[in-house]
C-alpha cells in the first residue's frame, strides 16, 4: 500500500449513502483514488469488528455514510451502528490512534458534491493527525 | 522460536494409548459426538501424505480437562494449538468471534509505534510507584469493558479491586500505559506470528522500566507471562506472580485482613489459574477469609472445574452454550448469589450465556475475587455490582 496517500475507507450503504457516491461519479466530480468503498446493504451490518478490521490493515481513517435518519429502508435507522461506531471509537481512542479516524455520516439522498466534500474535509482533517498509520507488515 | 513438529511431540501425544478417557471428560465431547480428541490425535499422527484440513481442531476449548485425566499427562491443547498453527500455514480462515474485533484489537496493539491512552479508568486515590520494578499487568480489561458493554460485564472492577488490595496490603507497583495484549488468544489460535509481534513488544516495555517483578489478575496474563513468554524468548529474568497468591499468605498470617459480606459464594476455577497454573486454594483462601461469606463448591471444582465454554475468540456455537448453561446451572445448584472467578474472560462468556438467554437461564451475579474481596472492605470502586 502506498502510505504517502491518506487511506479512507467508506462503508456506503446500498441506499442513500452508495446514491451520493453514484451522483458524484454521474456528475463527473473527482475524489482522491486512495478512498476505498465498501457497499454494503446497511450500516447496520457493519460491527465493530469491520471498523477495526479496517484500520487493521493501514486504513487511516473510516467513514460510514447511511441514510438520514427516517430514511432506513431497514426500519432500523441509525440504532445498530450507532453503538458499534461509539464502541469502535473508544477502542481507537484507548489505542492511541485517535477517534477522529473514525465518522458517521449521513448525508441527503443523491447528494454528490455533499459527498465529495465531506470526503476531502475528513482526508485534510487526517493529514492535521498524527502520521499516516503504517500497514501491517 | 516455533517448531510445529518439535511441539508436536514435546506434547507427548505420540503416548496416546488410545484409552478414550480425554474424550469421556471433555466438555465439548459430552455434547457433540462429532468431537473425538483421540481421533483428531489419529487423523494428525497417521497422515502419510496430505490429508484434508480437519475442521474439528478449531472446536477444542483449550480446558486441559484431557491432561488432568490422562495416564501420560498428554498436553493435547497444545498438540491442537500447534495442528492450528499449520492449518492456518495451509491457509485455513479462522472463525472468528465478535466480528473479529479482538482480533484486529490484538494485531493493532502489536505495532511498534504504538502509544495507548488506556490508562483514564484508573482511579486518582490508587498509588502508584514509579520507581517500583514491580508492575500490576492490567490486561486487555479496559478494551473489554467497552468492547463487551453489550454484555454490561466491569472486568476494571477487578482490576481495581487488585489494586486497592495491593495498596492496602502496602505492596508497591508500577502500571505501564503502554503494555500490549499478552498475546494468548493469538497463541490459542494458532497464530504465531502475531503472538510474537505481541511478546517482544512487551518485553521492550518491560526491558525499558527495568521490570522484574509483575503481578496479574488475569490468569492467562499471568500464564502467558510466566510461562509462554520463556518458552518461546527463552528466559525473561521476570519474576510473575498472580494476584491470589501474593495476597492468600497475607491473609492467612493475619498481616492484611478483609472485611464483612453477608452472602453464599461459590468459586469458579478458571481453566488457566487451575489446571494450568495449580492455583487452587489461594483464591479460596481469600473468600474464606471473608467474614460472614459462605463459601459453596460446585459439583465440579478445583482439578474438576468445568470450563466456562469458551476459548480464544474463535469458534463459538451451540454446544459452547451448552457448556455455559451446565456451569452456570451448576452454579446456581450451590444456591449461590454470587459466581465468584478470577478470569475476566469467564466473567464474559458466562455474561454472553446469561445475556442471550434473555433471563431463562440462572442470573447468578458474576463477580470478580479480587473486586469481591476490596468490596467487603468497602474499598471496591463506587458501583456495588
Ligand atoms: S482441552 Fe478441553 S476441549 Fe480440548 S480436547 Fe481437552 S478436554 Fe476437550
Amino acid at each position: 500500500m502506498n502510505k504517502s496517500a491518506i487511506h479512507l475507507v467508506v462503508f456506503a450503504c446500498n441506499w442513500d449513502g452508495l446514491s451520493c457516491i453514484e451522483e458524484a461519479a454521474r456528475g463527473g466530480l473527482t475524489y482522491p483514488a486512495s478512498v476505498r468503498v465498501v457497499r454494503v446493504s446497511c450500516l447496520s451490518r457493519v460491527h465493530q469488528g469491520l471498523m477495526l478490521k479496517a484500520f487493521e490493515l493501514g486504513a487511516d481513517g473510516v467513514m460510514l455514510l447511511g441514510c438520514e435518519p427516517g430514511n432506513c429502508q431497514y426500519d432500523i435507522d441509525a440504532g445498530l451502528v450507532t453503538r458499534e461506531y461509539e464502541k469502535a471509537r473508544i477502542v481507537l481512542g484507548l489505542l492511541g490512534l485517535g477517534k477522529e479516524r473514525l465518522v458517521l455520516c449521513h448525508i441527503p439522498r443523491g447528494d454528490g458534491p455533499g459527498f465529495v466534500r465531506r470526503v476531502t474535509d475528513f482526508i485534510k482533517e487526517l493529514e492535521q493527525v498524527r502520521p499516516a498509520i503504517p500497514a501491517r507488515a | 522460536m516455533f517448531d510445529t513438529e518439535r511441539e508436536i511431540i514435546e506434547s507427548k501425544i505420540r503416548l496416546c494409548l488410545d484409552c478414550g478417557k480425554c474424550t469421556v471428560v471433555c466438555p465439548v465431547a459430552q455434547h457433540d459426538p462429532e468431537f473425538n480428541p483421540r481421533l483428531i490425535a489419529q487423523r494428525r499422527l497417521s497422515q502419510n501424505s496430505h490429508s484434508p484440513q480437519d475442521e474439528t481442531i478449531w472446536q477444542c476449548i483449550s480446558c486441559y480437562m484431557c491432561v488432568e485425566r490422562c495416564n501420560y499427562y498428554v498436553k493435547f491443547p497444545e498438540f491442537i494449538h500447534g495442528l492450528r498453527a499449520e492449518a492456518l500455514a495451509e491457509g485455513a480462515q479462522l472463525q472468528c468471534t465478535h466480528g473479529g474485533a479482538l482480533q484486529a484489537l490484538q494485531h493493532m496493539m502489536a505495532r511498534e509505534d504504538l502509544l495507548q491512552d488506556r490508562l483514564s479508568w484508573l482511579p486518582q486515590d490508587i498509588e502508584l510507584s514509579e520507581q517500583s520494578d514491580t508492575i500490576f499487568f492490567v490486561g486487555c480489561a479496559p478494551y473489554f469493558d467497552i468492547v463487551f458493554s453489550d454484555l454490561e460485564v466491569n472486568t476494571l472492577k477487578g482490576v481495581e479491586g487488585a489494586l486497592r488490595l495491593l495498596n492496602r496490603a502496602q505492596i508497591p507497583f508500577n502500571i505501564l500505559a503502554n503494555e500490549r495484549c499478552c498475546g494468548r488468544d493469538l497463541l490459542l489460535q494458532g497464530d504465531r506470528e502475531g503472538f510474537l509481534a505481541l511478546a517482544k513488544a512487551n518485553m521492550q516495555e518491560f526491558a525499558r522500566y527495568g521490570v522484574k517483578k509483575i503481578i496479574t489478575n488475569c490468569p492467562e496474563c499471568h500464564y502467558t507471562l510466566k510461562v509462554d513468554y520463556p518458552n518461546v524468548l527463552g528466559d525473561t529474568g521476570i519474576q510473575v506472580m498472580h494476584l491470589t497468591e501474593v495476597i492468600a499468605p497475607l491473609v492467612q498470617s493475619g498481616e492484611l485482613s478483609l472485611g464483612e459480606l453477608e452472602k453464599r459464594a461459590t468459586y469458579h476455577d478458571p481453566c488457566t489459574l487451575g489446571r494450568c497454573s495449580r492455583i487452587f486454594d489461594e483464591p479460596r483462601q481469600i473468600l474464606r477469609a471473608v467474614t460472614g461469606l459462605d463459601v459453596v463448591e460446585m459439583e465440579q471444582s478445583r482439578e474438576k472445574a468445568l470450563c466456562c465454554g469458551a476459548s480464544p475468540w474463535v469458534y463459538c456455537g451451540a454446544v459452547n452454550r451448552q457448556i455455559q448453561d451446565q456451569r452456570l446451572t451448576q452454579a446456581t445448584a450451590t444456591g449461590a448469589d454470587i459466581l465468584v472467578t478470577t478470569c475476566p474472560k469467564c466473567q464474559i462468556h458466562l455474561r454472553c450465556a446469561q445475556k442471550s438467554r434473555d433471563g431463562k437461564i440462572p442470573q447468578v451475579e458474576i463477580q470478580d475475587l479480587a473486586f469481591l474481596a476490596a468490596r467487603s472492605l468497602d474499598i471496591g470502586g463506587e458501583s456495588v455490582g
